[in-house]
């Protein structure tokens, strides 16, 4: 009984790894194009969730998680446009301040919009309760999410491997120079990738908002873990943030079970750790430019 | 100095006054202690962000876990009393900093910042969860500050002095530390961290200093902060606070004062105060002045009060600064400078040094051997392995294989501030030195990273006249005096190297690397330097890399010449000279391995581009200086040249990756000068970069598809179907789903081509197309060259002279940025004599 307890604790592990996922994906895929390591990441998924309540207390749940992340990845646009924009060639400190002050202006928006009291999200009663898998019990919503997010990883490496976008980003990243010298403006993929990232935050936001309170402080919580799952996986790898994201998941999942207290705390040590023994993360690589 | 006392006494008027005047703006007096309290943290905070560019995202860390620490100790400890907890608490964060820090200051940059970020958030989630001993949600409480006596600290003005006195300590303390050497070199590492290791300095050790220092400072605050409301919370170890911390920094200025800090938390609590008064949403309007001031105004308030002052008194224009210095000529080395004798009769010796980078052998089983009283120069091509093999000497990269010794001791392997430590420097070719930074401040840190005094605290750096008496004389010597107190930064490019070198001059050592000294000076200024290297090397052994062969056959006494990663040969200068091996390195044999069509008809087809008067800039160094040139259709132009003579940097001046400052290119009719890289790419002029640029990961068609993707097709002149493209690359078309990594170096360079000319390209630009090819490869690329020219014109920048010369219809030939000589290539080609005569000696 013990063991299935834990091999369940290890399956909503993997799920909560795959909510880290889209969270730290965004993250890790503006800081690849645009060097950026946006503070505010944070409180795009705030906002995806808060409009998603608002949303699908008019509309329903689907119509909510739908639209929630098609509206922030728009507001995407003046974000790039407006802030990051002036930040691509300069000192990254100075977008990691102001992206953080924006972080913080954001949660206090959200205050002032939607007021600091926890917000109710409900599920719609067709994706409520539970399966049964063998000797495993699964909670319905989850095991959706787990395919949405599956689905969702799948889209984004077809997108950046398969298709003509991914190709011209990849390209930017490795050499900008040599795509501007082949004619190709990079400037409406910049805006097209930080719209991505913050709309998949969104997205993660929409879709946790019933499984988990819906408060202005949200944000700045899961910003700290997506760091970590980034930190872990080395900025700028597709596969490390994915790996380091389910790691994080699961070492979290499997303290909840043995020491509840401890299940934040866990995935710091394990971050600690990982850096003591491989001081670039599990696939990164040296970028110069974030290191001087 | 008076600047510092004038601080002290300042603020302790401010400090005596704060309680009367707060309570002015109807606040009472624990706002008063909380501004003092806040403020100790903050100028604890910006030791790391101010003065050694460290931004930490994490300090409620050390402000909570200090409180924490001691609430503990007086409960458990030291009941009762108050100063001992206080020191409990300030010597667990001085621990506990110390591992932490050994820890995080393993990654630079923006990694360290979100590490800290992650601190944070770890102490949070330990204070909030750890209930049995934090008390969690309700914070730990029960402090007691009763008794210290004669004073009863339970009354809040009392308090308040005790914290102010404490505070005003923390600040004379403070200010010690930043006039110290320790203070200096922390400075030193946030202008320029790689040039600080380089000096000798151990960064990391001071790194870990000023994060302890830092860490503690900010938990004294901390501490008094839990005496003062008597309970500690979770909160106060949080991000949110750790990033207040941050934005009162940052909006009272980082640099600008040391008291910045203290001005912004000054800020923060009226603004606080007074906004929380009107609206409940003072948070967002202070987030909004944040913001503001990190995107406009980033000195922050203390920087918006200089600006202002400056305005009103303009400070002396330093641009000019080289033409107020005093020149000495003839002077002799100083002596502090002049080592001991030597024991070995090599100073230094280099044997069969390798690196690889990845696959490629960079340096190849590489030696030399220095004497006393030498300057050994080290030549060869463009790649030959010359630089690396400095990084190698001087500890930039550990070698591969091989021995190195400097005086008898081995010294490879080691880290670059051993390596300084052991007696050896370098300066750099692109200039490294510390640009916010004054001249004096600059050379003195060199000589201060030699001194025992290099990690004092507390001494004033200008008390030790032994090193301002070694400064001054090496400034006379350098011929700097009297502009002294120039910025780094306000120096010219000339001005600048000169710098670099005496940084590397400054640290007393027995043998200096010198890396292309005399590049981009003004003629006579490199005679003057030359003679400077001359003096130094009576003394000093001097091992150096210079493109300006005449000048560096004239001024060495061994000569090693490297290519292709290996060294080719050494002797004597004049031994170097009639060396038909070192010849052909530079001028080629005059035999070409094979030979083109060339035009047919010497009648000039119509001009396809023409560039006057073109001048372009890196920084401050003058790379273009008024190059022309003119290709016409049928033709392929070579552009010849040394080294850093500015070939490639005409090319990306061109196709746009570089902006030229003035001059105009004319290309199918319009002046593309100053146009984005895209358009210029648009407009039909295709680029192949040194190295190639393809992207790798992606195969072939990948790379064909992006050269397609968002250029013109068939609107206007010529469009390279992708059939068109395979009838000239028949490779690429068997290859089309390799990935390019896995190409051979032609098929690679075939493929730069081809993707390059995949649209309508009515001109192309070659940067080393043959580097790196096997001769069987380099024949096949030739031809499909030599048919190319015909469609479409070609400008080709190649160091081997043979192939370039043979495939070429014009030549221009290239020297500091200018075009000094132009003719057709058959001359060149055929007259060997007419060849060396034009571009070698």
């Amino acid at each position: 009984m013990q063991i299935v307890f834990l091999l369940e604790q290890v399956v909503n592990g993997l799920v909560l790894g795959g909510y880290y996922l889209l969270i730290a994906l965004g993250l890790s895929l503006i800081f690849s194009v645009g060097g950026i390591v946006n503070l505010s990441h944070g409180a795009f998924y705030a906002l995806g969730a808060y409009v998603f309540v608002t949303i699908s207390g008019v509309t329903g749940f689907t119509l909510g998680v739908v639209v929630s992340p098609v509206l922030v990845a728009l507001l995407g646009i003046l974000f790039e446009r407006f802030i990051l924009r002036r930040f691509y060639r300069e000192d990254p400190i100075l977008s990691l301040l102001v992206t953080f002050g924006l972080a913080l202006v954001a949660e206090q928006g959200i205050r002032m919009l939607w007021g600091s009291a926890p917000l109710p999200a409900n599920l719609p009663s067709e994706i409520r309760g539970s399966v049964i898998l063998g000797p495993f019990l699964f909670s319905k919503y989850r095991l959706l999410m787990l395919a949405v997010i599956a689905a969702v990883l799948a889209a984004i490496w077809l997108l950046l491997n398969k298709t003509s976008f991914g190709r011209v980003v990849r390209a930017g990243i490795q050499d900008p120079d040599m795509v501007a010298a082949l004619g190709i403006r990079l400037q409406p993929y910049m805006t097209a990738v930080v719209m991505l990232g913050v709309g998949l935050a969104a997205l993660g936001g929409a879709m946790f908002a019933p499984i988990t309170t819906v408060h202005p402080a949200m944000g700045a919580e899961i910003l700290t873990i997506a760091f970590v799952v980034v930190i872990i996986g080395g900025l700028g790898s597709f596969w490390g943030v994915v790996c380091a994201a389910m790691l994080v998941g699961v070492v979290r999942g499997v303290t909840v079970f043995f020491l509840p207290a401890a299940s934040e705390a866990s995935m710091y040590v394990l971050m600690f750790l990982i850096l003591l023994l491989r001081p670039r993360g599990l696939l990164g690589e040296s970028i110069q430019k974030f290191e001087s | 100095m008076h600047d510092k006392t004038a601080t002290l006494i300042g603020s302790a008027l401010v400090l005596l006054a704060l309680p009367f005047v707060v309570p002015l703006l109807g606040l009472t007096s624990s706002t008063a202690t909380q501004i003092v309290v806040l403020a100790i943290s903050a100028l604890g905070l910006n030791m790391m962000m101010g003065y050694t560019g460290l931004v930490s995202f994490g300090h409620a860390a050390w402000f909570g876990l200090a409180a924490y620490a001691a609430a503990l100790a007086q409960k458990h400890l030291f009941h009762g009393q108050i100063l001992l907890p206080m020191l409990a608490g300030l010597v667990f964060v001085a621990l506990l900093s110390l591992i932490v820090g050994a820890l995080l200051l393993r990654r630079r940059g923006v990694y360290f910042a979100l590490m800290t970020l992650a601190l944070s958030a770890l102490t949070f989630s330990i204070a909030f969860r750890w209930t049995a001993v934090t008390g969690g949600e309700d914070g730990l409480g029960g402090f007691d500050r009763s008794t210290l006596l004669p004073l009863d600290l339970s009354d809040n003005l009392t308090y308040y002095y005790f914290t102010a006195a404490i505070g005003l300590v923390v600040l004379f303390g403070l200010i010690r530390v930043v006039h110290s050497p320790f203070g200096h070199v922390l400075k030193a590492i946030r202008e320029n961290q790689e040039r600080a290791e380089f000096q000798g300095y151990a960064v990391n050790r001071y790194k870990l200093g000023v994060f302890v220092l830092s860490s503690t400072v900010t938990g004294l605050g901390g501490i008094l902060s839990g005496f003062q409301h008597y309970i500690v919370t979770a909160e106060s170890t949080s991000i949110e606070f750790s990033g207040e911390l941050l934005a009162m920094v940052v909006i009272g200025g980082m640099r600008g004062h040391i008291l910045g800090p203290a001005v912004g938390v000054l800020f923060f609590t009226l603004f606080r105060e007074v906004l929380s008064g009107w609206t409940s949403d003072w948070l967002f309007w202070f987030g909004i002045v944040f913001v503001g001031f990190v995107m406009y105004l980033p000195g922050g308030i203390v920087g918006i009060v200089q600006k202002i002052r400056h305005t009103l008194s303009p400070p002396p224009d330093t641009a000019a600064a080289m033409s107020n210095r005093k020149i000495y000529e003839g002077l002799d080395l100083p002596a502090s400078l002049r080592p001991a004798p030597f024991k070995k009769a090599e100073v230094l010796s280099a044997t069969s040094v390798s690196k690889n980078f990845g696959g490629i052998r960079a340096v190849r089983e590489a030696g030399l051997s220095v004497a006393p009283g030498q300057i050994h120069a080290l030549i060869g091509p463009n790649g030959a392995g010359k630089t690396t093999l400095f990084n190698l000497i001087s500890g930039k990269y550990a070698p591969t294989g091989g021995q190195i010794t400097l005086d008898g001791h081995s010294i490879a392997g080691l880290p670059p501030h051993r390596i300084s430590q052991a007696g050896l420097a370098r300066s750099f070719q692109i200039t490294s030195l510390f640009e916010g930074l004054t001249i004096r401040e600059n050379l003195r840190l060199s000589f201060q990273a030699q001194h025992a005094g290099r990690y004092n605290m507390w001494r004033d750096v200008d008390s030790y006249t032994d090193i301002d008496a070694e400064t001054a004389e090496l400034i006379r010597f350098l011929g700097l005096e009297g502009i002294e107190d120039t910025l780094g930064a306000d120096l010219s490019y000339g001005g600048q190297r000169l710098v670099d070198l005496g940084i590397a001059l400054a640290t007393k050592p027995q043998m200096l690397l010198l890396d292309e000294p005399l590049a981009g000076l003004a003629a006579a200024e490199r005679e003057r330097v030359s003679r400077l290297i001359t003096t130094m090397a009576q003394y000093i052994p001097v091992l150096i890399v210079e493109h300006d062969i005449d000048r560096i056959l004239g001024l060495s006494d061994v000569v090693t010449v490297m290519n292709d990663g290996a060294v080719l040969v050494s002797g004597t200068p004049d031994e170097i000279r009639n060396d038909t091996r070192v010849q052909e390195v530079y001028t080629g044999t005059g035999t070409p391995a094979v030979t083109g069509a060339r035009a047919a008809n010497e009648a000039q087809g119509t001009p396809v581009l023409q560039v006057e008067n073109l001048h372009s800039y890196y920084g401050k160094s003058h790379i273009l200086n008024g190059a022309a040139l003119e290709v016409r259709q049928g033709e392929i132009v070579a552009l010849l040249g040394r080294n850093g003579a500015g070939k490639s940097t005409f090319l990306k001046s061109v196709s746009g990756l570089v902006r030229p400052r003035d001059g105009t290119v004319k290309f199918a009719g319009t002046d593309i000068a100053g146009m984005s890289a895209p358009d210029v790419a648009r407009a039909g002029v295709g680029y192949v970069p040194q190295g190639r640029g393809l992207f790798s990961g992606m195969t072939v068609r990948d790379n064909l598809a992006l050269g397609r993707l968002a250029r013109p097709r068939g609107e206007g002149g010529a469009y390279w179907t992708e059939e068109r493209i395979f009838d000239y690359f028949p490779r690429l078309k068997e290859r089309i789903t390799s990935h390019a990594d896995f190409l051979s170096g032609g098929e690679q360079q075939m493929l730069a081509i081809a993707r390059a000319l995949s649209a309508d390209v009515k001109l192309l630009l070659l940067d080393e197309p043959f580097e790196g090819l096997a001769p069987a490869v380099v024949e096949d690329l030739f031809r499909v060259l030599d048919q190319l020219r015909t469609v479409v014109p070609i400008i080709i920048v190649e160091h081997n002279l043979d192939l370039v010369l043979a495939l070429s219809d014009r030549v221009y030939a290239m020297e500091q940025g200018a075009v000094f000589h132009e003719g057709p290539a058959s001359d060149l080609l055929d007259d060997l004599d007419y060849r060396k005569k034009i571009l070698w000696l």
